[in-house]
């Protein structure tokens, strides 16, 4: 079977009654088939009015669930969001873009996910829609580990949600990989900087993907770099090794485990760099 | 099985499929279009990229249910009669194929590339936008070379986002 609500009322429905897998641009479910046919029940998200568009209230951005990449990446966002439209502009390719939503990405939970530093750079949150109702959680509380999130298998991610606290900040992502486009990240960073009146780092937020089984950020790095001002420091000299000890890469094809804490190193330091640069223009 | 029914290269199509087929398969098995092309099955290699209300896909990557209602375009929607669209006379003039089999994926691409940037596309952005599609006889020197030079012919504005 096939369904195709077109509110997030009917979609949680749906759901609840008939089970079923959720699909929104498919990047992710299909390619994950291979030519396996795909599987029986599906509903599809994407004609669902709910879990479209971006808008900018008072307090926080709302970035609807459904958002394509091609759309976040175009939007008109404070500065402070360079760091996640970098990221979309960085995932998979043109067409990928051009399907692949934000929620998908973070329901989908690869450790890989590049929507994911950013957001937890941002402070952000996600909201939750069930048939019990509407809950809010961080995203560093809603992606739990590779493939695991705090998503009730009855619930469906609405929105996205990004405070405007931090968004006159300086942002910057950074992701590695085998090769400049179309790959899984080795590491990604994400940075945002908020200068103080004094010309110093005043708050700062910090984290890596791809080199643990969910993105983590580096809290002993952002209470450090407060007070600081880190024009003229080398990359590696910004970031020690105790830094990034607490994450734990694996070893795989792409990369060794000690190729990636290395590389998280220094490419936190490029980006701290960066997204101060951004920070001060 | 359902009944899907959109607007393929301008004419109106409707088909009885199940609603698991993708729309890359609907294209080439019930409606006969088999100018899009499977490469891989996991949305790497961009030969079967088509145009769906506008915005360049991988039809693998999509179920034809979706793409109900919607206006399509496939390679076979591009030529006028016997004349050529401009990328696809470029491609022949700087030999921008060998096997040909990535060559519809690669065209569309293209044609969506020059509606987005127009005449400001540059040799950098070519090589970043083609990352979602793959030749595997090593061509992509001419692919380049006659996207870059469809997009002076064409020399359309850059469209409106
Ligand atoms: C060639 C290729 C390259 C890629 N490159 C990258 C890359 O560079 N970086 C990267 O991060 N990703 C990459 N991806 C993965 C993928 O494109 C992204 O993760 C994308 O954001 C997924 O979004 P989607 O809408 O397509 O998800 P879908 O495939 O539709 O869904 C993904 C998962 O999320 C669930 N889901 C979707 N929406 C919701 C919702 N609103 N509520 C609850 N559950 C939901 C689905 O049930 C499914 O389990 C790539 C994929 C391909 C095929």
């Amino acid at each position: 079977m096939f369904w195709q609500p077109t509110s997030l009322q009917e979609a949680v429905r749906l759901l609840a009654d008939e089970g079923g897998i959720l699909v929104a641009g498919g990047t992710d479910v299909f390619p994950a088939l291979v030519d396996r046919p795909s599987p029986a029940g599906l509903i599809d998200l994407t004609r669902c009015a709910e879990l479209k568009g971006i808008a900018i209230g008072a307090d926080a951005i709302r970035i609807g669930a459904g958002s394509r990449w091609s759309e976040i990446a175009r939007a008109s966002l404070p500065r402070g969001l360079a760091a996640l439209q970098a990221a979309a502009r960085e995932v998979g390719s043109v067409q990928i873009q051009n399907s692949g939503t934000i929620g998908g990405n973070l329901c989908n939970a690869s450790p890989a996910a590049d929507g994911v530093p950013p957001l937890l750079a941002l402070d952000a949150a996600i909201e939750l829609v069930g048939p019990h109702g509407l809950r809010r959680l961080r995203v560093g509380d809603f992606v739990l580990g590779n493939r695991r999130t705090a998503r009730a298998a009855d619930e469906i991610l609405s929105a996205v949600l990004i405070p405007r606290r931090l968004e006159a900040g300086g942002s910057a992502f950074l992701k590695l990989g085998a090769r400049r486009y179309m790959v899984i990240s080795i590491v990604m960073v994400a940075v945002t900087l908020v200068p103080g009146p004094d010309g110093r780092i005043a708050d700062a937020r910090v984290a890596v993907g791809a080199a643990s089984a969910a993105a983590q950020r580096l809290g002993g790095l952002e209470a450090r770099l407060i007070g600081t001002d880190p024009v003229g420091s080398a990359p590696a000299d910004l970031v020690s090794a105790a830094d990034v000890a607490g994450l734990s890469p694996i070893d795989d094809v792409r990369a060794s485990a000690a190729y990636r804490l290395d590389a998280a190193r220094e490419l936190v330091g490029r980006a701290i760099l960066q997204a101060w640069e951004a920070a001060r223009a | 099985m359902t009944t899907v029914s959109m607007t393929v290269n301008g004419r109106q199509v409707s088909a009885d499929v199940e609603d698991r087929t993708l729309l890359v398969d609907y294209l080439r098995n019930a409606i006969s279009l088999t100018g899009t092309h499977v490469g891989c099955d996991t949305s790497q290699c961009g030969a079967c990229v088509v145009h769906v209300d506008g915005r360049a896909v991988k039809s693998c990557t999509m179920l034809a249910v979706q793409a109900a209602g919607s206006s399509v375009t496939t390679i076979e929607g591009l030529a006028t009669g016997d004349e050529l669209h401009p990328v696809q006379a470029a491609f022949r003039e700087h030999h921008g194929l060998q096997c040909g089999f990535c060559t519809p994926g690669m065209i569309m691409t293209a044609v969506d590339m020059i509606r987005r940037h127009g005449g400001q596309l540059d040799e950098a952005t070519v090589r970043h936008e083609l990352e979602g599609n793959i030749c595997r006889c090593t061509g992509y020197h001419n692919i380049v070379k006659a996207i870059l030079d469809a997009a002076a012919k064409m020399q359309m504005p850059a469209a409106a986002e």
